[in-house]
């Protein structure tokens, strides 16, 4: 499979880079049902201008839901999205702005890959010979005659990104965007943008995708914020403390501002230097059996935040 | 800026598949269908009275009642397909209100159905006039016949696209849209002329048989409206699902 290249300045029609704008992506208190059913619940989180921001979540959690009423292409029932502080309607030249990729499946088979661009390109007002570059630049050059559907998925993937970057927007939306590998090759292209101080979010239900590229993530599940924050942060290492007053030493951390998690008899504690864990359990008379650093995976803590199916409404730590 | 962008967009869209060269194909086979007739039928006296008038002769080349019905599946197609294979939601990004990209949509359809309309008018009076030497008629039709029958198809194809598009955007599923089409233009009608028998000059066939100059004789009616009321009639029925079509895109969430 063709490797992705890293865009340059030559290549694009992009602007000079000290004019480019720094466009953060604002979720606040965002609330969508369909029927009686609430698809995402008082959702708020801030995707940063410079950072790829990874939007994980298993499928049905919400993701696509947010990302359509980002682009308006779906109704907020409550609160609201605004890209640069505007919501996406209100842009001046939206797709100049925002590179949307939301299904990587959205083509007609019959129609070549470079005339689905041309189209693209048409409704944008973008040049056609932007068109043959963005082909280049994700390794389509040669298959662009052909039909979609005799693409693989790989190649109708990369035809779905080239579509995004098309109008060289400063904000990337990606919703499942590739497979693993896929990822891989979008990778240098992506942190390169953000390097830029281009905004991106991309959604995955898979934690090992978005680890590669992301800075900060936004873990959802069944429409509620489990957590959020930069990947380096949630990757550091926790505190095991084991005690016979699980109970009461987690109220005293968590009144103190830690995050608790239970992890069988003993609290996995973040948030909370060990010294000071130690010290709030002997202010409180609380006998410690075990103090150690406590260095789980992150992909076992999205998988035990992402399949507590059962607490519908509530929110894990 | 953007209205002439996504007009531009969407006529890429109808001619980069193989869509238009389908109705290409059927408006050829409708065309030599037409020619066979002129050669080999028959009245049931076995004479050739079909073709014997100039009137009879306009009556077998007017086009636009196929062009109502062939232009409505064009449209409905050309929609619904887009939200089948989920093309409408770059448009909707590119558009964010709505009423460009459809108005955009409506249009290029417009253009598509009356282009194709037009081809296949000018086929049939063409095979029609290839055919009739191998009878003892010649060609009848006046020039300005044969242009008003062209210029009906071409209206009444233009009609019938946007007919078929606004039941597409409602529908969003190509077979839906295409049942719906059939529904609206064939089972409709009559159901309207039994409940009020004065509406049966009002139904998209007579109107665009009205419309191709073809006289009440050779059509086979005893009422016919006026040309402007048959382009009113056939606007009213083409926009009615357009405007549902407009109202409907512009609240649903795109899922």
């Amino acid at each position: 499979m063709t490797a992705i290249t890293t865009e340059t300045r030559a290549s694009t029609r992009r602007a000079d880079t000290s004019v480019r704008r720094s466009l953060p992506i604002e979720v606040e208190h965002l609330t969508k049902r369909y029927g009686k059913r609430t698809v995402v619940s008082d959702l708020s989180f801030v995707a940063r201008p410079g950072r790829v921001t990874g939007f994980l979540g298993p499928n049905g959690s919400g993701k696509s839901t947010t990302m359509k009423v980002m682009l308006d292409l779906a109704a907020a029932d409550a609160g609201r999205v605004t890209i640069g502080g505007r919501r996406y309607r209100d842009l001046p030249d939206p797709s100049a702005t925002v590179g949307a990729l939301l299904e990587s499946n959205a083509f007609h088979p019959g129609r070549s890959g470079r005339n689905h661009l041309r189209i693209l390109a048409d409704a944008d007002g973008i040049t056609l010979d932007r068109v043959e570059e963005v082909l280049e630049l994700v390794g389509l050059g040669d298959a662009a005659a052909r039909r979609v559907g005799a693409y693989s998925l790989g190649m109708r993937q990369r035809l779905g990104f080239a579509g995004t970057l098309l109008g060289d927007p400063p904000v990337l939306i990606l919703d499942e965007p590739a497979n693993p590998k896929g990822i891989h090759q979008m990778r240098d292209l992506l942190r390169a943008r953000a390097a830029n101080g281009d905004t991106i979010l991309v959604s995955s239900h898979l934690l090992s995708e978005v680890e590669l590229l992301a800075n900060d993530v936004v873990v959802l599940n069944r429409g509620h914020l489990v957590t959020s924050g930069a990947l380096g942060e949630l990757q550091e290492a926790a505190t095991l403390v084991r005690t016979s007053a699980t109970e009461r030493l987690g109220q005293v951390l968590q009144a103190a501002g830690a995050v608790i998690e239970a992890l069988g008899d003993a609290l996995v504690v973040r948030g909370m230097a060990m010294n000071d864990i130690g010290q709030r359990a002997f202010d409180a008379g609380i006998a410690i059996h075990e103090l150690s650093s406590h260095t789980g995976s992150l992909e076992d803590r999205f998988l035990r935040w992402t399949s507590d199916q059962q607490t519908d409404g509530e929110q894990s730590p | 800026m953007t209205w002439p962008r996504l007009l531009r967009a969407e006529l890429r869209k109808l001619t980069t598949t193989k869509m238009p060269w389908a109705f290409l194909t059927v408006l050829v086979a409708i065309a030599a269908i037409n020619a066979s007739a002129v050669i080999w039928g028959t009245d049931f006296d076995g004479s050739k009275g079909f073709i014997s008038t100039a009137a009879d002769q306009r009556s077998l080349i007017a086009f636009a009642a196929n062009a109502v019905m062939g232009a409505g599946l064009f449209g409905a197609i050309a929609v619904a397909r887009e939200y089948g294979h989920g093309t409408v939601i770059p448009t909707f990004l590119s558009a964010p209100r709505r009423h460009h990209a459809v108005l955009a949509q409506l249009t290029a359809v417009a253009i598509g159905g009356a282009v194709l309309a037009l081809v296949g008018a000018a086929l049939t009076a063409a095979a029609v006039a290839a055919a009739l030497p191998t009878t003892e008629f010649g060609f009848m039709v006046s020039a300005g016949g044969v242009a008003r029958v062209l210029a009906a198809s071409a209206f009444a194809g233009a009609a019938g696209a946007v007919l078929g598009a606004g039941i597409g955007a409602v529908v969003r599923n190509t077979g839906g849209a295409v049942t719906g089409v059939v529904l609206v233009l064939i089972i409709t009608p009559p159901l309207i002329v039994q409940l009020i028998s004065d509406a049966s000059t009002w139904v998209p066939s007579p109107l665009a048989t009205a419309l191709s100059g073809v006289s009440p004789q050779a059509a086979g009616v005893e009422d016919q409206v006026s040309a402007p009321a048959a382009i009113l009639g056939l606007a009213v029925w083409a926009l009615i699902p357009a405007a549902i079509g407009l109202l409907s895109v512009q609240r649903r969430d795109v899922v």
